[in-house]
């Protein structure tokens, strides 16, 4: 097959070469033997080779496809191909208009988009199945037919049902919204074999978990073309330029527009440079600025009543003695308010046992300010309680929490309270700590008082992780067929603690995490698979992610989990991290050779993934992939004649001759567009269209199910949540029903998390003085990009780790040192660049570098170990439910300390970095 | 002087230092034998090093009507371009996959770098291509007159069937702007995507760059945005322009946020980014333009409309870009300016 160098060879300069005898330079004449016979300023007779380059911006075929990284861009791209290979890709830019005022979505795209080519025809490209030789991870393979390869496979998943136990087959895939297809494959394989499915954004902790808390939500965003409808923006630990490349520009030209721009951050990032008032906060220490804030907003009176009247929790009653809400008797889930009218005690509507499915006031006026004896009880309102807990983040406080001046936060806290609308843009820079719940409530909290949650250019819009399916009913439907109550799932971030030698030694409330892990499953709150707890996981399937690479506690999960499994499998277009470490790795086709659906909650689009070229090499799209398991294993059940197996947690008799029968809907779904027209037909977002149709453009969507969304899509207006609430007056999806800040869990009362507030990050060990801070970056999508060669051009080509000037001097380090950094955890070496931007005390590297590519020794991950909050393991309240990914404990990781040194090469690793003696001239 | 000049505004207000705008450019262009290093676009982040290193100080353009002595950018000064061994360690069992040498010099080496002043640190981006001048220097240093602006459009491009790689022009160029393409014996540059232009689409760079920070049309045709934002609003400036070349493709000068503790105070009071940067890079002008901007956007912030920030808002690419189909060129009457 023709490579795109080959081919530009062919077409390109090469031609001319030639022509042109030699390379050598000529000797060069000096400047006055110019003697001119006419002057090319104005006139050039010899224009004919100029077709040159009008030759080279041709093409034969374009085709419209997109990307499935989990960037929550949503790009839509245009192939162009010559000569039957892809030879370039350009933003197809037809995103439609929402409304005259608004800018447009277009070019939505950025510079990985822009050479994902490279790695269709790259050396990362899986070619054919492959079966592990050596050990894990060693990169020595034998290549095996499809047939092969899926007999080993079919025949230990049926294995492991039959001796283990279904739930010892565990599935791992991201982000159903990029590529939904792709995603129900094997999520509808692992529903069929009674396998356990994983969460994935509680685990790389993009779950904001203040939000399942206070809104009873996953995650609720405007889309990104609302920005522009703001007049006061906050960038809280969001770096737009970076990590949100397509639509920084709303906010930078909603600055042009009239908004002001905040920028708070320890670094002075890309973003920073763009803002009218940038904040180098301490680290971690985000919770204190905002209860400040809200402190201020609160005894300046800039806090809107009737909003809050309406739409919290803050004017419900609370038993001061026990702290619990004040409910009618055996009620658990009504609760109750003071007319500031009659005085009266009167039950608040719309809460998650009124009788009153709507929280309009009906004319009464609760009473924020209430303070009183009630049936011998001394009750207080959530307002004057939070009132009292805000009392301490007085100016002094947080200036000296947070390290920033008086002047710059109280003329913040002054503009929050009094530019309208304003919004915070809320990224993994806060939600990536072990009190991201705290901190998230706290800054929500901020945009509710001041009444901006539900309106246009206002809210708390949290972009980490493309998260949200729009067409969720059709997807839901197709994934787990049989509903979620047949499916078995799991929390990832507790299996991979519980599964792998990672061990958090810090006390909660002076008892060990373990406490709480076990009362948390015997509650029943949290599943925990295999159910026997003397069993351990057998296999780990991986498609469309990198778990290995991206795992918190990676040399923990290594040295155990890795070693436990018997079997892993990974299907991949590339060989990554995760793929590297299998027993089996099966050719998935690229982004560019598969039919899929893309949306995201940046956008209100959907559009289409295409095939450009048939599937390269010996490569099936994941949904063949998993169609040939499917069928694979009802082949192997009915040659070894398999008798049913009786699934008894869910009282399902599982014939596996049945299996892929059962996958493909019997042949309704053989085929990709087929469920990819199944997602749309069912879902009322896409009433109406056809996969065919989406070749043409980005359609917009048509409607919100209203079990899955809290606003109407309008026509002419960007979209943004929680307008039912606001104009429709219904109940929020919380227990009081309305925003949620006061949780009367007796977890939050033991830990003095009823209400927002600031709790430093996690102690670690004093020796190790830097914070280690890993964020989302320009250069990849998480670990894809990582190792692509023209995105690591343009970088320094190998891992970096960024540390301030003085930091660098005090430790004897220079630019471009190797560097160890270390923990009691782990450590690697890699290189250093002095950043003046970066924080004192703290060390970034951009997060994603592939295990294999650059380091000398371990990973980015190799000092994170897992931790999990207490309080994210609850359950059995209200709202606050076990759901996967909507509500379980997070995989933060920013609270960790490492400590550097210069590091030295050995000759192993002078060695190591020569090519096994390949290495090129 | 060419009939008609096509030109750029480039909004540094706006960059996000994506580089979407050089990976466009990478692949639509310089993908070919012998431009590895080459990157007719490039973004670096000032102050900085820049693309090739220090090139700002290599002298070249005019000085009093003569060609400035300027030098030629060594190979290290455009940055490594480097592979790796994945076969090796993906197939072969080597340890780890690295570079075939070791890194010390890239295009983008000291990105968000910057600087410090009292403990504070600034930076922009810089995206940079041919300027496409109005008196170009390496027109003028071509000994064999293979260099040439288009009379219908500015464009300056170097014919690639006459060029002898005699690099005179590489010499001359102010802005270091043009590359040797040492496998066929070329220079080559900046192109402003003149085969897109004449089929009425926009330059890669521009119609890729996802902050929409880039306006093209023709300078001299006064429905366009670009004549507009440095003729009549007078917002963009050229670089270097004591280097005397004229350039064609103008910036929004940027001003970072206040010094921590000056919130509300003027940014030209007590900047971050000092001035005598920006006047290094875009003349005394920008002072001049920077106070202006920021009483644009005082006037839109408290709640009133600014035409050249509503300009620059440019809602979709009717309003940054304007390009002339060919034969239009020759209409579109030059605007008159005192």
């Amino acid at each position: 097959m023709k490579s795109r160098r080959d081919l530009l060879k062919l077409a390109g300069l090469a031609a001319l070469a030639q022509t042109i005898p030699g390379c050598k330079k000529k000797e060069m004449p000096a400047l006055e033997s110019f003697t001119g016979e006419f002057d090319p300023l104005r006139s050039y007779p010899y224009r004919s080779w100029e077709d040159l380059y009008r030759k080279q911006w041709t093409w034969d075929k374009v085709v419209r496809s997109t990307h499935s990284a989990n960037c929550t861009g949503s790009c839509s791209w245009k192939v162009y191909v010559r000569d039957g290979v892809m030879v370039r890709e350009e933003q197809a830019a037809d995103y439609p208009r929402i409304n005259e005022d608004l800018p447009d979505y277009n070019p939505r795209g950025c510079q990985k988009g822009a050479c994902f080519v490279e790695y269709v025809y790259g050396p990362q490209r899986l070619k054919s199945p492959l079966i592990r030789t050596g050990a894990r991870g060693e990169g020595k393979w034998r290549k095996a037919s499809w047939d092969e390869a899926l007999t080993l496979i079919a025949n230990k998943l049926l294995d492991n049902i039959y001796e283990y136990g279904p739930d010892t087959n565990t599935f791992f895939s991201v982000i159903p919204a990029m590529s939904p297809v792709s995603f129900c494959a094997g999520s509808r394989l692992a529903h069929y074999i009674g396998g356990v499915f994983c969460s994935f954004y509680d685990w790389y902790c993009d779950l904001p978990p203040g939000e399942p808390l206070t809104w009873g939500v996953q995650t609720e965003s405007c889309e990104c073309a609302d920005w522009f409808n703001s007049k006061y923006i906050v960038l809280w630990g969001s770096n737009i330029s970076q990590t949100r490349i397509p639509d920084a520009h709303f906010a930078y030209e909603a600055r042009y527009n009239g908004a002001k721009l905040v920028a708070i951050s320890p670094d002075f990032n890309s973003s920073c440079m763009h803002a009218d008032l940038y904040l180098p906060i301490q680290p971690g220490t985000d919770a204190a600025l905002a209860l400040f804030a809200a402190n201020y907003i609160i005894e300046n009176k800039l806090y809107d009543e009737p909003y809050v009247q309406e739409q919290t929790d803050l004017p419900l009653l609370v038993e001061r003695r026990t702290g619990r809400f004040l409910r009618p008797p055996g009620a658990d889930d009504r609760f109750l308010w003071r007319d500031a009218k009659t005085g009266r005690v009167l039950e608040a509507p719309g809460t998650m046992g009124s009788k009153v499915q709507s929280i309009g006031l009906g004319g009464v006026q609760p009473d924020l300010h209430a303070r009183f004896t009630h049936e011998g009880k001394e009750v207080v309102t959530v307002f004057e309680l939070l009132r009292e807990r805000l009392a301490k983040y007085t100016l002094e406080y947080a200036a000296s929490v947070t390290g920033l001046p008086a002047n710059d936060i109280r003329q913040f806290a002054h503009e929050m309270g009094t530019r309208k609308p304003a919004m915070i843009i809320h990224g993994a820079g806060l939600n990536h700590w072990f009190h991201n719940d705290l901190i998230n409530r706290a800054l929500i909290l901020l945009v509710a008082l001041t009444g901006n949650v539900g309106k246009n250019g206002g809210g708390f819009n949290h972009y980490v992780g493309q998260e949200r399916i729009w067409p969720e009913h059709g997807f839901k439907t197709l994934a787990f067929p049989e509903g979620p109550k047949k499916q078995r799932f799991q929390n990832m971030t507790l299996w991979s603690y519980v599964h792998s030698s990672n061990q958090d030694r810090h006390l909660y409330n002076g008892k060990p995490i373990e406490h709480y892990i076990e009362a948390s499953v015997k509650n029943g709150w949290m599943p925990l698979y295999p159910k026997k707890r003397d069993q351990k996981p057998r296999a780990l399937i991986v498609w469309r992610a990198n778990y290995l690479n991206q795992a918190k506690g990676n040399e923990h999960i290594l040295e155990s989990l890795w070693k436990d499994l018997d079997l892993i499998v990974d299907v991949n277009y590339r060989m990554d991290t995760t793929a590297l470490h299998s027993d089996v790795v099966l050719p998935a086709s690229s982004y560019y050779e598969k039919t899929d659906l893309n949306s995201t909650d940046c956008h209100s689009y959907i559009h289409p993934f295409s095939k450009v070229l048939d599937p390269l090499y010996d490569s099936k799209p994941d949904w063949d992939v998993f169609g040939a398991l499917a069928k694979k294993i009802s082949e192997v059940a009915a040659k070894r004649g398999l008798k049913p197996y009786l699934d008894a947690q869910f009282n399902w008799e599982r014939d596996f001759t049945k299996t892929h029968d059962l996958w493909c809907a019997h042949g309704k779904l053989a085929r990709d567009e087929e469920a990819a027209n199944f997602i749309l037909e069912h879902s009322p977002e896409t009433k109406g269209m056809q996969y065919s149709q989406l070749a043409s453009g980005p359609k917009r969507f048509v409607a919100t199910d209203w079990e899955a969304w809290n606003s109407d899509i309008e026509q002419g207006v960007a979209y943004t949540p929680f307008k039912h609430q606001l104009v429709k007056k219904r109940p929020w999806r919380t227990l009081t029903g309305r925003q949620q800040f006061y949780i009367d869990h007796p977890w939050y009362l033991d830990f003095d998390e009823q209400l927002p507030a600031y709790k430093v990050p996690l102690e670690e060990d004093a020796k190790y003085p830097f914070f280690w801070n890993t964020p989302h970056g320009r250069w990849s999508i998480h670990s894809t990009w990582r190792d692509a060669r023209y995105q690591l051009r343009l970088q320094r080509g190998v891992p970096i780790v960024y540390m301030h000037p003085d930091d660098a001097k005090e430790k004897g380090i220079e630019d471009n040192d190797w560097v160890k950094v270390f923990n009691n955890q782990g450590a690697f070496v890699s290189k250093v660049q002095i950043l003046p931007g970066e924080k004192r005390k703290r060390l970034t590297m951009y997060h994603g570098w592939e295990r294999y590519l650059g380091f000398l020794q371990g990973s980015w991950q190799s000092p994170t170990y897992i931790k999990i909050k207490p309080t994210q393991l609850v359950g059995g309240y209200g709202h606050v439910n076990f759901k996967l990914n909507y509500w379980g404990p997070t995989g933060n990781n920013r609270d960790l300390r490492v400590d550097v040194m210069k590091y030295t090469p050995t000759e192993a690793d002078l060695r190591a970095m020569r090519w096994n003696g390949e290495r090129k001239a | 002087m060419s009939r008609h000049q096509y030109s750029m505004v480039l909004d540094l207000n706006k960059c996000l230092g994506c580089q979407t705008c050089t990976m466009a450019c990478k692949k639509m262009w310089t993908d070919g034998d012998g431009m590895d290093y080459m990157y007719w676009n490039n973004v670096e982040t000032r102050p900085g090093q820049g693309y090739p290193r220090k090139w700002d100080e290599m002298g070249g353009g005019f000085d009093r009507g003569q060609l400035r002595p300027s030098e030629i950018p060594t190979k290290e000064d455009y940055g490594q371009t480097f592979e790796y061994n994945y076969e090796a360690r993906m197939y072969g069992g080597a340890a780890s996959a690295q570079p075939h040498q070791e890194v010390r010099n890239t295009p983008n080496w000291d990105e968000d770098v910057g600087a410090l002043m009292l403990g504070e640190n600034y930076y922009f981006y810089l995206p940079r291509i041919c300027n496409h001048c109005t008196n170009p220097a390496c027109l003028a240093a071509c000994p064999r007159s293979a260099i040439y602006k288009r009379e219908e459009d500015g464009i300056v491009l170097i014919d690639q069937e006459r060029c002898e790689g005699y690099r005179h022009c590489i010499q001359a160029c102010p802005y270091k702007k043009i590359y040797f393409n040492e496998l066929l014996g070329k220079s080559q540059k900046c192109i402003f995507c003149y085969p897109r232009l004449e089929k009425g689409d926009v330059n890669a760079c521009a119609k890729q760059c996802p902050g929409r920070i880039r306006f093209v049309g023709l300078l001299d045709d006064p429905h366009s945005t670009v004549h507009k934002l440095v003729k009549v609003h007078k917002v963009a400036l050229g670089l270097f322009p004591e280097k005397g070349t004229d350039p064609n493709v103008f910036y929004v000068p940027p001003f970072n946020p206040p010094r921590t503790g000056n919130y509300g105070k003027s940014i030209l009071e007590d900047p971050r980014l000092p001035l005598d940067y920006l006047i290094y890079l875009f003349g005394e002008e920008v002072v001049e333009v920077i106070r202006r901007l920021e009483a644009e956007l005082k006037v839109a912030q408290s709640g009133g409309r600014s035409e050249v920030l509503q300009l620059l808002i440019g809602r979709d690419a009717g309003v940054r870009y304007q390009i002339a189909q060919r034969e239009d060129l020759v209409q579109i009457q030059p605007a008159r300016h005192a």
